[in-house]
């Protein structure tokens, strides 16, 4: 192989890597914080999808103010499972595993009901339908949107957990519970709030998916275990979940390369089995451990 | 005279703390070795390191002349180590009876486990275990609702049933009353004749009663060993105790 | 005397009329498509048992049943495949429009009708044994596990995906003539074919509560409790989880060949994501403590979902998701445990018996 088509695989698995880390992005948070399994997380980004697709059909809101609405409706979303079911199964990780599965299971069932199981798409505007040229690579205007998106979230949230009081508060609630709440701590506020904020993510996430791809009432899940194989090679770090889906996708760019998409995704898999065979806490382990 | 435990040069740190430092002692077969120290000495440590819980940095356990250092925990336990935890652990959502019968694990292999119904000799040293026990009455009772002491008797209950060569007893008297302490110590004296066992106990009046051997723990290290009246003579160990006493 | 739910002797008594009620089902159903759907529900009934030994006895959560389910199924959907195929017409027709010329290595075994159906239930056992055992002895356990059974599901399922040559790819495997043992033909829409998975259903339940009874079942009971406790007793802990774990898979795997041999297809669905957390939802539901319990899930939720077709599908899975939450959330041993409640009344009135022991969690007899 020559070396330019090798760098255009690299570019590709940049724009790789930025998917599945925004699909992840969300469950980092939850899974770090609470150590919640949340199951319904590609549903709330299918929610996320579904809200702009509303929001741009219905009320004509242009797109790029669809990803702020839309964080708001699924992060309302958040709130509202968070204090209906979630709340009460924290200290059962299994249970919450399987409730939010049942979670995933009404809200993919609910939206097919009121939208009907045809697809949807979102429009962009014209300036993101291009293709730009990196190199000798083609890569749409949209993708770069996303890596964009992606990587100021990633920014924001740096400075929301390492500079911010409720920062300080998400990481005492995580290393002590019991010794955070004598500080005063509310820690159930904190599980409430990072989940909401959790969900928000996966709504920004969905508006962006619902443009790469088509909007269905089924899209969520093809995202859901491969976001959850990030945090946990990440081992739940915000940290960790970057450099876990970086060298994710460009693996997968360069596997791909030589074979297949289908193919590059089957060996991405084997070598996430193994490699948490030899390390079970992941790349980058949390103090609190809290496997 | 070689012991049936041997514990030489044991060295564990965590990151850059040596919680056990160049520890030796051994246990001679057939008595009571009791291990004692301040809070933070290393006691339940050196449990765990013996235990295969825990591997240590540097140093080897034998037992009957085996090296038995860093094996996994249920090798050790089948090689004759049974062990009481400090924190009374048993198997709380099974009945009493399950909890003994489990414990009596002659057969280990799950093969051969699979198809078997009936094990041979457990009828009669389950019957053996919980009159000794006291537990009797209570054996259909669910583990995780008798009280403390019970529990404590439950699980040395479940080390008899194990029958081990050397059994390891962490704090086997916390919470009991008077009568029942005196009553293990009884059973500890009792089981001397077919087992050697190594205690760890803050209760210095047991201690009195049952030890033969004293062996005083202090930062990781081998204070002093004798008999008791020889550590309750011991200068430096009488300073250990004080000087805790005075800081608290 | 303790709460009737309990008794060995009653539990058995409620298998052997549980199997008798399905025994007569052939002779009173005529209509040999029902009786076939009847079948396929016992195969339902298989994997929802598989799974309650696992995480109901073993405490193993495993979202991934899928795996031995689908390798078992393609294992007989290829045996079933070869025994279609001539002499002067040797490679399915899937592989001609593959442009595939000669019969791959992997196919080869399956001419064997034989040594197709060994494969069919060795291979996924043995994926069992070695993924099991690995993961076991690096002590992974819980959420973790079944995190690590989803990848390895996902894996198998891009891998059939993608080699399309080989498996059919997403179109999967269509055998066109009936499952032929020996000289006999079976036909899955008439009662042979249900005597087969009643025989299966009955010999694994069987064997499943035999299990469960032993002293294996004893320590795999205590390792659910507390597996850190159960080392310190001489138990190996990895080598019973993976026991218990290649046995379900097995089961799994057998369920997998009788469904191939009832609807004569197997696809990639099978070893889709939504498929293995359909089986764990039978067993929540219906009890994943009780192995009646268990497979009883498995034939209210799947009959209720194709009686209701598939108009009402999408309402039906709504309702069924929101009764998950619900069992989950408020009866976390599924709808076993109000038998078992219904039961502790009943004792209470009784004055000779002793009081039950605090109700709320059962013991493990089941």
């Amino acid at each position: 192989m020559d070396l330019s088509s090798l760098l255009n695989a690299l570019i590709l698995g940049v724009s790789i890597a930025s998917i599945w880390l925004i699909a992840a992005l969300g469950l980092t948070i939850i899974y770090g914080t609470a150590g919640v399994i949340n199951m319904a997380h590609g549903e709330l980004i299918m929610l996320g999808a579904y809200s702009s697709y509303m929001l741009q059909f219905h009320l004509g809101l242009p797109y790029l103010l669809c990803l702020p609405a839309s964080f708001v409706i699924v992060a309302l979303v958040g709130l509202a499972l968070e204090r209906g079911l979630i709340r009460y199964l924290y200290n059962r990780p299994l249970d919450t595993l399987l409730a939010t599965y049942g979670v995933s299971l009404v809200l993919m069932q609910g939206v097919r009901l009121i939208f009907g199981s045809d697809p949807k798409y979102l429009a962009v505007p014209e300036i993101f339908q291009s293709n730009v040229m990196l190199g000798s690579v083609s890569l749409s205007a949209f993708r770069i949107v996303v890596v964009a998106v992606t990587a100021l979230l990633v920014i924001g949230l740096w400075l929301l957990f390492y500079k911010t009081r409720y920062g300080v508060q998400v990481r005492a609630v995580m290393q002590n519970k019991e010794m955070a709440a004598s500080f005063g701590i509310n820690a159930g506020r904190i599980y409430m709030l990072t989940f909401a904020l959790g969900a928000g993510l996966a709504g920004v996430a969905g508006a962006l998916f619902g443009v790469l791809a088509i909007v269905l009432p089924t899209m969520g899940a093809s995202y859901v275990v491969q976001a959850f194989l990030m945090v946990v090679v990440g081992g739940g770090s915000l940290a960790g979940s970057v450099v876990a889906s970086g060298v994710t996708g460009e693996l997968q760019s360069v596997f791909a390369f030589f074979t297949n998409d289908t193919f590059a995704r089957f060996i991405i898999f084997v070598l996430i089995v193994i490699f948490l065979r030899f390390r079970p806490q992941g790349l980058f382990a949390q103090a609190g451990a809290r496997r | 005279m070689s012991g049936l435990l041997e514990i030489r040069n044991l060295s564990k740190s965590f990151d850059a703390t040596k919680v056990i430092n160049d520890f030796s002692m051994e246990v001679v077969e057939g008595t009571i070795c009791c291990l004692v120290g301040p809070n933070g000495a290393g006691k339940t440590t050196t449990m765990d390191l013996i235990t295969g819980r825990i591997k240590p940095t540097s140093g080897k356990v034998f037992f009957a002349n085996d090296d038995i250092t860093a094996k996994h925990e249920h090798l050790i336990a089948r090689a004759g180590i049974g062990r009481k935890f400090q924190v009374p652990a048993v198997l709380r959502d099974m009945s009493v009876q399950q909890n003994l019968e489990v414990a009596f694990s002659r057969q280990t292999n799950p093969f051969r486990n699979l198809f078997k119904f009936r094990k041979a000799g457990l009828k009669d040293k389950l019957d053996e275990v919980a009159t000794l026990a006291g537990l009797t009455g209570r054996l259909k009772e669910r583990a995780g609702i008798l009280s403390h002491g019970e529990t404590q008797w439950l699980e040395i209950g479940m080390v008899l049933m194990q029958e081990p060569r050397l059994l390891l007893m962490d704090e086997p008297i916390a919470g009991m009353t008077e009568g029942e302490a005196e009553k293990t110590a009884q059973i500890f004296k009792d089981l001397r004749k077919s087992a050697t066992l190594l205690v760890v106990e803050h209760d210095m009046g047991f201690v009195r009663e049952i030890a033969d051997v004293v062996v005083v723990m202090h930062m990781g290290s081998l204070l002093a060993q004798g008999t008791i009246q020889q550590i309750e003579a011991d200068r430096r160990v009488r300073d250990v105790y004080l000087g805790e006493q005075e800081a608290a | 005397m303790g709460n009737l739910y309990y008794n060995k002797t009653a539990q058995w008594a409620v298998y052997v009329v549980f199997f008798a009620a399905l025994g007569v089902v052939p002779l009173m159903v005529s209509d040999s498509f029902l009786l076939n759907q009847f079948a396929t529900y016992g195969v339902y009934g298989m994997l929802a048992l598989s799974l309650s030994l696992c995480w109901g006895f073993g405490g193993i959560l495993n979202l991934g049943q899928g795996i031995a389910f689908g390798l078992g199924a393609y294992g007989m959907a290829m045996t079933m495949q070869m025994q279609s195929q001539t002499e002067s017409n040797p490679i399915p027709p899937f592989m001609l429009n593959n442009s595939l010329e000669s019969l791959p290595m992997l196919w080869q075994p399956f001419q064997s009708t034989t040594l197709g159906l060994i494969l069919a239930v060795a291979a996924p056992t043995l994926f069992c044994a070695v993924f099991g055992g690995i993961m076991f002895r690096a002590r992974v356990s819980g959420p973790f596990f079944a995190i690590m059974t989803l990848a390895m599901l996902s894996a198998f399922y891009t891998i059939i995906l993608d080699r399309q040559a080989y498996t059919g790819g997403v179109n999967g495997l269509t055998p066109p003539g009936s499952f032929q043992f020996g000289d006999f033909e079976i036909d899955p829409y008439s009662p042979a074919a249900y005597w087969v998975v009643f025989g299966f259903l009955m010999g694994a339940t069987f064997l499943t509560k035999l299990i469960t009874q032993s002293s294996f079942g004893l320590v795999t009971q205590a390792i659910r409790d507390d597996a850190e406790r159960v080392r310190f007793l001489g138990y190996s802990v990895a080598g019973y989880e993976t026991v218990i774990y290649t046995i379900s898979g097995l089961i799994a795997a057998v369920a997998g060949c009788c469904w191939v041999m009832l609807v004569q297809y197997v696809s990639p669905a099978q070893m889709d994501v939504s498929f293995s957390l359909s089986i764990v939802i039978w067993a929540a539901i219906g009890g994943r403590h009780s192995l009646l319990g268990s497979i009883l899930g498995a034939f209210i939720i799947q009959g209720a979902q194709s009686y209701l077709g598939d108009t009402f599908l999408a309402t039906w899975l709504l309702i069924l998701g929101g009764f998950f939450i619900v069992v989950v959330r408020f009866l976390p041993n599924g709808l076993a445990s109000l038998v078992e409640k219904a039961f502790g009344l009943f004792e209470r009135r009784d004055p000779t018996s002793s009081p039950a022991p605090d109700g709320g969690r059962p013991l493990p007899a089941e």
